[in-house]
């Protein structure tokens, strides 16, 4: 778990949610991984117990983790979820863009081809 | 829980405390903040009963403070009350043999935690790993409340930064914590419940994360709403 930058404006455990959803979608974490305890992730955020107690219970509730009786947490292995957390971080990565992008009136298609160009380079380094 | 109900204070014809209310809970850190001179410290000392109030009610746990509180909760002063001479160990042995509520395996693992050496003596130590004894005096005991009196003042960025890890810790544990402060900035995300103060009066109180998630806000944005108001 690498450490965040909060920023603090968003609720903490959002972020924390955010993160988790960022290192699944990535492949840092995988499914059926173990995930340290509550207090151990806050130790190591340098977060409120609290609120690593509740980004947990969140994600437990969107069934990006589970818990099987006292035994640590883990990273779900439900691949609808996990299909859903990699379309739901592209989408508001997407949404951002088109956001920041249309206050400059680009035309689409001149979007769509820097878009593309940049991916080539990008490829090609 | 730790409930403040109402309490004043003067000081000679001065009313330092006029009407303060808001409640801590176990399990929580409650910062009270404001500039100095407010009534912080005033306040701290008003609940471990140090200074008489002239009116309204402090509960602990849903009774008024005695003498058998003090085994349940806890004051650290922003200065360290132990002689310059002592070593730490004589520090820790005092504790022992004052407090019942004195935990020598939270204790040693203070020291550990805070890279203090016992045989140190408390006039050899810098100002940050001062204020560390301090702090380490105060949360070795098995108490359920800790209260803290601006301990991230006037120490370096470092010791700031240990002193914050140890919120975050196995080392506070349930408990509940109040600290006052005048800079909150290093402590933002550690923080539940924040109570702004000025002038004996009680601004604001909330919830760090809820002000966060309700209005999009941080809690430096609400203190610059409220303060400048």
């Amino acid at each position: 778990m690498n450490n965040i930058k909060f920023n603090n404006r968003d609720p903490v455990y959002v972020q924390v949610v955010r993160h988790f959803k960022e290192q699944i979608a990535t492949g840092m974490l995988e499914p059926g991984q173990e995930i340290p305890s509550r207090r151990e992730l806050a130790n190591k955020l340098k977060i409120n117990p609290n609120t690593a107690q509740r980004a947990y219970k969140e994600m437990e509730e969107e069934g990006l983790i589970y818990t099987e009786r006292n035994l640590p947490s883990r990273i779900t292995k439900d691949e609808h979820v996990l299909g859903s957390v990699r379309e739901e971080l592209i989408l508001q990565a997407v949404d951002s863009f088109v956001n920041s992008i249309r206050s400059i009136n680009v035309p689409v298609d001149e979007v769509l081809y820097l878009v593309k160009e940049k991916y080539s380079a990008e490829d090609k380094n | 829980m730790i409930e403040v109900k109402d309490i004043t204070k003067k000081f000679g014809r001065k009313e330092v405390l006029k009407g303060v209310s808001f409640t801590a809970n176990k399990g929580e850190i409650t910062c009270l903040i404001g500039i100095n001179g407010v009534g912080k410290t005033t306040i701290l000392n008003a609940i471990m009963a140090l200074t008489p109030i002239h009116s309204g009610q402090i509960l602990i746990n849903g009774e008024t403070i005695k003498k058998e509180s003090f085994e349940k909760i806890t004051f650290i002063p922003d200065a360290i009350t132990m002689l310059p001479n002592m070593r730490i160990s004589d520090a820790m042995e005092f504790m022992d043999d004052f407090y019942n509520s004195w935990n020598q395996k939270r204790a040693t693992e203070l020291l550990g935690f805070f890279k203090l050496k016992e045989s140190d003596r408390i006039s050899d130590l810098s100002k940050g790993n001062t204020a560390k004894v301090n702090l380490l005096l105060g949360l070795a005991m098995d108490v359920d409340y800790i209260l803290m009196d601006e301990p991230f003042s006037g120490i370096d960025i470092f010791s700031r930064e240990q002193i914050a890890d140890v919120f975050t810790s196995h080392l506070i544990e349930d408990r509940g914590v109040i600290i006052t402060t005048h800079e909150i900035s290093d402590i933002e995300h550690l923080i539940d419940k924040v109570v702004l103060l000025d002038n004996g009066q009680v601004l604001k109180e909330f919830n760090a994360e809820a002000v966060r998630e309700d209005e999009g806000k941080s809690v430096v944005d609400v203190m610059r709403e409220v303060f400048k108001a």
